[in-house]
């Protein structure tokens, strides 16, 4: 017998299915200790109880309840609406509970059978609320910018009227793609191989409101070799995840996982620009939304996030690093949901590869938006309060501009510092233009 | 793919000690760990060895050294530098500890109302370890309704006589709760939140006020000390400590609680302060899942990420993945340990003798001293019988331990942290010299 096959029988007892990893909690509380939410408010009362602790009532589900409170089996306690969704109890915890997404699936179940609130809805329909605005968008941007139609938003809707909502592009980065001629193949000329090109996840935020991280990235792949492609998409679905909605979720993702997998199966990689897109396609589907087909595996196998793969390429000798140099100091913040990639700081090691930049991580754990929580009407007071010392970092160093790999994350930090942030190729395409110019 | 001097697995306090030593000499080091570790649950002091014969932690060290089986009979010598080194920088991170290994043990109070045999604590919990004058009233006082830290019950408790194991205790003991502001509908409050709430310099202010006020009263213009739960400020420690000495009317010192542990949690900042200011790299919650050897040499650690393997190449390791506890030794249904990242063999009892019947024996279980041995430069040998020459073994994983009934777990960590830092440093200065010896044999 190896030791693998030990290892395996001594873990063979351990179900690491989210629900019943409850079962390892020893109620050490580390994942309070970590808690950003709960650093700052009351009215979360923690990883630990919303997790573990009120699981095994959760657990109870199924049987018939008797008594005045059978109804609130669901969730023992309705306070689990306000986890952030961060993650970073589940990574913090040495024994292996799922807590943050045990949290996650307990708010799906509160909400289950009911109809969801009209914000939550259409905070989870990032796609359909970013067709409408590009469409509409010098008047969705003008609503948007306008302190009166905000206050209206939020008595209305729920979002906070000072949120920080990205304006819209004037046209998507995919009607953009297209006009360029950026269909790769559709002109008749051969379509490269897996070796030369890479599947592009945009996401909403690149199509809708930040075409131009699209662009740097596409113009970064290019420069090294990668030619783009970019199927039709739609979006990743953990809007919807985050907010409860499950089922319109599994919609998005299998619609996903059918364009995407073909792709992954002929050896191309699927680069996103998101880490929070990348690693709902490489984790969540399967984990939260229990999609167990071959499509989702293979679609999730062949997902990279760009810094990801801009630093594999590089530990390759196959990055091209003829950087020019950027003299400025560059305070980053690390996305939550990067956290979650486990893939160390990819970011920061490109960052390094660049002469003259001064980048720094801020060391702070959440920037508080955690997605869509930080704009809404009764959560924006915790979410700035849970992102207050990264902020004052930022402003503290002065520098000119920040980097963040998330987009929700760039909004809330750029809001609250007015320091404009930015994604990490933005920085690397700058640098390869400088070094353009020197060497021009 | 990352590469690293050395990776170090594992977050307690071995693996830290080792991180902190390494980046402070200039190596590069990334620590790995599944998830925290003991510092978030520990008392914060640090305990060497205070068997029942042991005055001091050194002698406590002699007396253990001497058994063949356990760590300090190959460590015994570095646990004072280590020590001393590893205040050393604590005190430099704004977290002063007090005594060394020949400091007398004695006991202090506990948050359940019994004592426990001390020697190396925070400053903060120091004042507890002086010798009590004849007239001296020990004061216990907390915010009311906090679960963890009942006044009255301690000072019932730490009352009676045979709780202190002697003639040296406070003449009396006297219960007080104090109402906090704003606190009164407060329901599962942890020492966490409240660590957070003195951090503030403003409500900290008046929340000891409040509490001087209480004390005072009790003490009736007694001489005497006032413990308090640990919860004099997180990241605002150092001031809250100094507030808490000018406002209170006696002496204070703080008493550990349960989880989570606000003194352990400073003990953690600081090292990771330490370790990220010497360039180290801290990744929590990557969890190792396989180890590359080549050769008789580990060249690689890889991490279970999502969807793929995240993998870093590394000169050097240091397991402090812990004991049975820790998740660094796993059972199996058969009856048999297993360590988990390199199958090194491990030094264990039988399995019908890894427990007592009575759960709660004195002398503990004899599963508790399984681990894994080493040679004396800490280095394990692997199934096979090759010695793994960049391997290190740290902390509770080592066999030989009864770190619970020897008060131990603490001074073998790091000494054995700070030994295979130590090993690792002076094994890179020798190298480029026999490199260089070679290029001049070469050469003439």
């Amino acid at each position: 017998m190896t030791i693998a096959d030990l290892v395996a029988e001594a873990s063979a007892e351990l179900d690491h299915h989210v629900s019943s990893s409850a079962d390892e909690c020893l109620k050490c509380n580390v994942c309070n200790t970590v808690c950003p939410v709960m650093r700052v408010t009351d009215l979360f009362p923690g990883p630990k109880y919303e997790g573990p602790q009120a699981q095994r009532f959760r657990l109870a589900r199924g049987q018939q309840i008797q008594g005045p409170h059978s109804d609130h089996v669901a969730s023992p306690d309705h306070s689990v609406d306000y986890c952030s969704g961060c993650g970073w109890c589940t990574t913090a915890c040495p024994s292996g509970v799922k807590i943050a997404e045990m949290n996650n699936q307990a708010r799906a179940r509160l909400r289950e059978g009911k109809r969801p609130k009209l914000r939550d809805w259409g905070l989870g329909q990032t796609d359909l609320t970013g067709r409408l605005g590009v469409a509409f968008s010098p008047l969705a941007n003008a609503v948007f910018g306008n302190r009166l139609a905000r206050t209206a938003m939020e008595v209305t809707v729920g979002v906070h009227r000072k949120a920080p909502l990205p304006g819209f592009a004037k046209r998507t980065f995919q009607s953009t793609w297209r006009r360029q001629g950026g269909a790769t193949g559709a002109d008749g000329t051969p379509v490269p191989g897996p070796d030369e090109a890479v599947v592009y996840f945009h996401g909403c935020a690149a199509n809708y409101y930040e075409p131009h991280v699209a662009e740097a990235a596409i113009e970064v792949l290019r420069r090294n070799g990668f030619a783009t492609i970019v199927p039709p998409q739609v979006c990743c679905g953990l809007p919807l995840i985050s907010n409860g909605l499950y089922d319109n979720a599994r919609q998005r993702a299998a619609s996903n996982a059918s364009i995407l997998a073909g792709y992954a199966r002929q050896g191309y990689r699927i680069i996103g620009t998101s880490t929070s897109c990348t690693h709902t396609l490489k984790a969540e589907y399967e984990e939260m939304l229990d999609l167990h087909d071959d499509d989702t595996r293979v679609v999730s196998e062949a997902t990279w996030d760009i810094c990801e793969f801009l630093l594999d390429l590089h530990e390759q000798g196959r990055l091209d690093t003829t950087f020019g140099p950027l003299d400025e100091d560059l305070p980053y913040h690390a996305p939550c949901q990067l956290r979650s990639h486990g893939i160390g700081l990819p970011a920061l090691d490109l960052f390094a590869l660049i002469p003259g930049l001064r980048a720094r991580d801020m060391d702070h754990d959440c920037c508080g938006i955690a997605g869509t929580y930080g704009l809404k009407k009764e959560k924006y007071d915790i979410g700035m309060a849970v992102g207050e010392p990264l902020f004052e970092r930022v402003i503290a160093s002065g520098a000119p501009a920040a980097a963040c790999d998330s987009e929700t994350c760039r909004w809330q930090i750029q809001a609250a510092t007015g320091v404009p942030t930015r994604h990490p190729v933005e920085f690397l395409l700058d640098a390869y233009r400088a070094g353009d110019a020197t060497t021009r | 793919m990352p590469r690293a001097d050395v990776v170090v697995v594992g977050a307690g306090l071995a693996g830290l000690t080792a991180a902190a030593r390494l980046a402070e000499a200039g190596a590069t080091v990334t620590l790995v760990a599944k998830g925290h570790a003991s510092t978030h649950w520990a008392a914060g002091g640090i305990d060497v060895a205070a068997p029942a014969e042991a005055r001091t932690p050194a002698e406590g060290v002699a007396l253990l050294a001497a058994r063949s089986a356990h760590p300090y009979s190959i460590l015994g010598a570095d646990v004072e530098p280590a020590v001393a080194w590893l205040t050393g920088v604590l005190v430099g991170e704004a977290l002063a500890y007090a005594g060394t290994v020949h400091t007398p043990i004695r006991r202090v109070p506990t948050a359940i109302g019994g004592t426990r045999r001390v020697a190396i604590v925070p400053e903060a919990q120091s004042a507890a370890l002086r010798p009590w004058e004849p007239d001296e009233v020990l004061v216990v006082a907390g915010p009311a309704r906090f679960k963890d830290f009942w006044p009255s019950a301690i000072a019932d408790s730490l009352s009676r006589d045979d709780v202190w194991h002697g003639a040296d205790r406070p003449a009396r003991v006297v219960g007080v709760s104090v109402d906090l502001d704003g606190h009164d509908r407060r329901h599962n409050v942890n020492a966490l939140e409240l660590a957070n709430r003195l951090d503030d310099a403003a409500v900290r202010a008046a929340d000891l006020d409040r509490i001087a006020t209480a004390v005072r009263r009790a003490a009736g213009g007694r001489p005497g000390r006032v413990a308090l739960p640990a919860i004099l400020g997180l990241r605002a420690h150092a001031e809250a400590w100094r507030d808490a000495q000018v406002r209170l009317p006696l002496d204070p010192f703080e008493v550990p609680l349960v989880p989570p542990s606000v003194p352990g949690m400073r003990l953690w900042q600081a090292l990771r302060a330490r370790i990220r200011s010497g360039g180290g790299r801290i990744q929590i919650g990557e969890q190792v899942h396989r180890v590359e050897v080549a050769g008789g040499r580990v060249a690689a650690v890889e991490m279970e990420a999502a969807t793929r393997v995240h993998r870093i190449t590394t000169d050097a390791l240091v397991l402090a993945t812990g004991g049975i506890a820790g998740g660094g030794l796993i059972a199996t249904v058969g009856g048999l340990l297993v360590e988990p990242l390199l199958g090194l063999p491990v030094e264990a009892p039988p399995p019908d003798e890894w427990l007592r019947r009575d759960g709660l024996h004195p002398s503990g279980h004899p599963i508790e001293s399984a681990g894994i041995v080493t040679d004396a430069d800490l280095h394990p040998v692997a199934a096979d019988g090759t010695r793994l020459a960049n391997v290190f073994v740290a902390g509770a994983l080592l066999a030989g331990q009864l770190a619970l009934r020897e008060r131990s777990g603490d001074g073998v960590a790091i000494a054995s942290g700070w030994r295979a830092a130590t090993a690792f440093l002076d094994g890179r200065a020798r190298a480029p010299r026999r490199r260089a010896a070679r290029v001049a044999r070469a050469v003439g």
